[in-house]
């Protein structure tokens, strides 16, 4: 029993986590209707840059989350205005394939630059946390876990209000609804793509940069997180922030009591059989509006 | 002028290896072989992608469906390769239409995702399942033969002929798979498929069942990777999950019909034609240089599919050639 509540804690946690990977997507793709492949592409960017932070320079990954955020916006914007703002007025297959593209590009860019050898961060101060424990009712909580999972949750809450109670996220929502409508009040549809494309590019970046405290970095890391945080944007109902909080939690519990039961490569199976399953008789997910 | 360029096509693709055999080459029939079956892939992955219009991210299901059933058949039971490809065939057609139909409700990119995650539950499946071997996978032995067509027909090459045998396999497959589409593509089969991508509501409108077909669809598609599965297994002398679900049976043919042009059927073996030997002719000239097993063609590969998304997303084959050849 304790073993189960343990795992229902952990998974938790790790969803806090997913939440921030995942939500990214939920500007992109949920709000702005853009498929967007490449996405943990992008968290493998955030990923490796934060790893080289830390080794080559020693800056820690948590300190790495203001100039990557930085940088991965720039980067993000600039994918809309080179490439995505081509391809988004035709057929829904051309976001697919161009993404597929960066994806590869990006990728292997990293390959042939680091190789494909797993790093890890061996110093850091979520790290140097790893000793420190909390008990509670038998559960044990670790403290870099936790107060990664309490960052996260603070950045996702600053999203929300910057989405759901400023002129800016407004405009965002507007342009998401109806451009044409955007565009006659005054807002230029083309720049709320890019600045979407931006911050969603920012956000997994920083992402990658706490989860490179508790995960491996390769350069072929990123998809399994590109499906998940599909998963989780799916699941949370498309453009709902909260829905894909909601969604990422319940994802991180399913993954951590699967592996109670079953060996761990089942962990995402279970995640998929379970977005397979509501996609079939709740398409519009858990939170969706439509 | 097309009559004179499929003649020699045919003829080029029959003819070229054996100068090169008789001189001890094999590395060109080996090219050869991949571009066979990342074509024969692209045509079977253009019916579901191409035609019935729905994106398809988890074809290598079928793919390592099809590598699983003929190598258990052959290794358990003796049943020889072209016999284990019809069982395995009709196994994957019968696995994909139970699979899929559910999945028919869902369209666009939810379409997608969950073939993905078809495909991601099929992974922890393939390392885990005892009966198919695990992780491990199944080993295939090499029965010796005597004789060209007996060995022809048990698909077990080896020695010199190998890289040759192989490579006519493919080119029979491919030629089936080819003659295959042409009709599916002229006959009402594909015209209900195009129906049905073009508008939905429309095709529904005048009596077509979408979901049936789109269905049947993507069994097609499975039966022509399930088909090179079992010519790769055989070829590979082994099966296990990390080797066949691996993500590129699934990407490659995309890229390759992407490239040629999707919904037109020589677009995948357009794409085939440029992008394997691109790969070939790096891993070749990068040799072992400090870039070589970089991924360096993948590199190359992305910047092509982005290009042809941004400019041409019809693919190669939709550019004005007529005019420009005259």
């Amino acid at each position: 029993m304790t073993e189960l509540a343990q795992a229902i804690v952990n998974g938790l946690q790790m969803g806090f986590l997913y939440a921030l990977v995942a939500v990214g997507l939920t500007i992109i793709w949920g709000l702005m209707e853009m498929i967007n492949f490449a996405h943990g592409e992008f968290l493998m960017l955030g990923m490796f840059g934060a790893w080289w932070l830390s080794v080559a320079v020693g800056v820690d990954p948590l300190l790495a989350i203001v100039p990557l955020g930085i940088l991965m916006y720039g980067f993000g914007t600039l994918v809309y205005r080179l490439l995505m703002r081509r391809v988004q007025g035709g057929d829904p297959f051309t976001q697919i394939f161009a993404t597929i593209g960066l994806l590869f590009l990006l990728q292997n860019t990293v390959v042939a630059g680091f190789t494909s050898d797993y790093r890890f961060v061996g110093d850091s101060v979520l790290t140097r946390l790893s000793g420190i424990k909390l008990q509670l009712l038998g559960i044990t909580f670790g403290a870099p876990l936790l107060a990664a999972a309490g960052l996260a949750l603070l950045l996702f809450l600053a999203l929300y209000l910057l989405i759901e109670r400023t002129e800016f996220g407004l405009a965002l929502q507007a342009t998401s609804e109806d451009r044409e409508a955007a565009r006659l009040v005054g807002i230029r549809p083309q720049r709320m793509f890019a600045v979407a494309w931006g911050v969603g590019a920012a956000l997994v970046a920083i992402a990658g940069a706490i989860l490179v405290n508790f995960f491996a970095v390769y350069p072929q890391v990123g998809l399994q997180f590109t499906v998940l945080a599909y998963a989780i944007v799916a699941l949370g109902g498309f453009g709902s922030i909260l829905g894909t909080l909601f969604a990422a939690l319940v994802v991180g519990v399913i993954q951590s009591v699967t592996v109670v039961y079953l060996p761990p490569a089942f962990k995402d199976a279970f995640v998929f059989a379970s977005y397979l399953l509501i996609g079939l008789f709740r398409p519009q997910g858990l939170f969706g509006r439509f | 002028m097309r009559r004179i360029a499929l003649a020699l096509g045919v003829l080029a693709a029959i003819v070229y290896p054996i100068p090169l055999q008789l001189q001890g080459y094999t590395y060109y029939q080996t090219v050869g072989f991949l571009v066979l079956i990342t074509a024969m892939l692209g045509l079977g992955w253009n019916v579901i992608g191409g035609w019935a219009g729905q994106f398809d991210f988890g074809p290598q299901v079928f793919f390592a469906v099809g590598a699983y059933v003929a190598a258990l058949l052959f290794v358990r039971r003796g049943v020889d390769a072209w016999l284990g490809m019809l069982a395995a065939v009709a196994v994957a057609m019968a696995l994909c239409a139970v699979l899929t139909y559910p999945l028919t409700g869902l369209r666009g990119h939810y379409f997608a995702i969950a073939t993905v995650a078809i495909w991601m539950i099929a992974q922890p499946i393939g390392a885990t399942w005892e009966f198919i071997g695990g992780s491990q996978g199944l080993f295939i032995p090499v029965k010796p033969h005597a004789g060209v067509v007996s060995t022809a027909l048990s698909l077990q090459f080896t020695g010199p002929m190998k890289a040759l045998g192989y490579y006519y396999s493919a080119l029979v497959l491919f030629a089936v798979t080819l003659a295959l589409m042409a009709w599916v593509e002229r006959s009402k089969l594909g015209y209900y498929f195009r129906a049905v991508r073009d508008d939905q509501e429309a095709a529904e409108g005048i009596g077509i069942d979408s979901r049936r077909y789109k269905v049947v669809a993507r069994s097609v598609t499975a039966a022509v990777f399930a088909a090179a599965g079992v010519l790769y297994a055989f070829w590979a002398l082994s099966v296990f999950p990390e080797q066949v679900l691996e993500l590129n049976w699934g990407t490659l043919p995309i890229m390759a019909t992407v490239v040629g042009g999707i919904g037109r059927l020589w677009g995948p073996v357009l794409g085939a034609v440029i992008l394997i030997p691109i790969s070939q002719i790096m891993s070749t000239t990068l040799g072992t240089g400090p870039l070589a097993g970089r991924g360096i063609d993948l590199i190359v590969y992305g910047i092509i599919i982005i290009l042809i998304a941004a400019f041409r997303p019809t693919g190669l084959l939709s550019l004005p050639w007529g005019r420009w050849l005259r």
